[in-house]
């Protein structure tokens, strides 16, 4: 019963591109870690792909239970969300340049406000969830 | 959290190559014992980075450490003190005293590369950081 309702809400997605953001973060900080190792390709995640496969995977998710009678456990709309968790491993990339420190550190940056902004978003719909069922505004 | 370690094994290994600069800069007059007993002018050490692949995530973040800490072979450079104890006894270097061979300016602008490097990665930490605590605020 709980996935039907929080799946009306945008907290499994949310959930999923924190999950990247994290993913994301510690690839940089790998490449910062390797700013003087000879040979070393820095390497990045595609938020290209990443949005990409998401956004296939909500319209999945919307398809889904069109069909089904309340009630019956149908497909779950788990699966989609989970295929874009796991296929993180295939975002990645090496850009040819050498590694531009501050570039890197902005990539960071910017990676970070992402990952905060879609906290705050997420707190917030657990604190609407929250006044819904304690029905207090 | 994996960007911890990451981040942390670079912070060691910026550190071990600043303890190689500071070992060069002591010893910029100095002797030492090579293999066969003798006593030759101290050649400078330089660390060699690589991948450290077993701190590796699956989404490809990938960790470094030291792989070797070498020492270089360069000529020595030679100094006219034929009253010294070490000063070379026969042949065309007769009455010359061997001393290392160490570029300061090298050796500085290494150390302000690892202090930059390491100061990089302790932003990337803080970052890190910054995320676990932002993270449990969903709890209220």
């Amino acid at each position: 019963m709980l996935p039907a309702l929080l799946h009306t809400t945008p907290i499994p997605i949310l959930g999923e591109v924190l999950h990247f953001a994290q993913a994301r973060h510690t690839v940089l900080a790998g490449n910062l870690a390797n700013v003087n190792t000879p040979g070393y390709r820095t390497r990045d995640l595609s938020q290209t792909e990443f949005q990409q496969r998401l956004k296939e995977a909500i319209a999945q998710m919307q398809r889904a239970p069109a069909g089904d009678s309340p009630g019956l456990m149908g497909a779950e709309p788990d699966e989609a969300l989970r295929h874009v968790r796991s296929s993180l491993e295939n975002l990645l990339y090496h850009d040819d340049t050498n590694i531009d420190l501050e570039k890197q550190v902005a990539e960071m940056t910017k990676n970070h406000l992402l990952h905060n902004l879609a906290l705050t978003i997420l707190a917030n719909q657990f604190q609407l969830l929250q006044s819904a069922i304690s029905e207090r505004v | 959290m994996a960007a911890l370690d990451i981040s942390t094994s670079a912070l060691v290994a910026q550190r071990i190559r600043l303890d190689a600069v500071s070992s060069n800069l002591a010893n910029l007059t100095s002797l030492e014992r090579d293999a066969e007993g003798r006593m030759q002018p101290y050649q400078a050490r330089y660390v060699i980075f690589q991948t450290d692949e077993a701190l590796q995530t699956r989404q490809g973040a990938v960790g470094v450490k030291v792989a070797a800490v070498q020492t270089e072979q360069v000529e020595p450079l030679y100094r006219w003190q034929p009253s010294h104890p070490y000063a070379i006894k026969e042949g065309p270097r007769k009455g010359y005293v061997a001393y290392p061979r160490i570029n300061l300016t090298a050796e500085m602008v290494d150390a302000l590369v690892a202090t930059r490097a390491y100061e990089a990665n302790l932003g990337a930490m803080e970052l890190t950081k910054n995320m676990a605590q932002q993270t449990l605020r969903i709890l209220g």
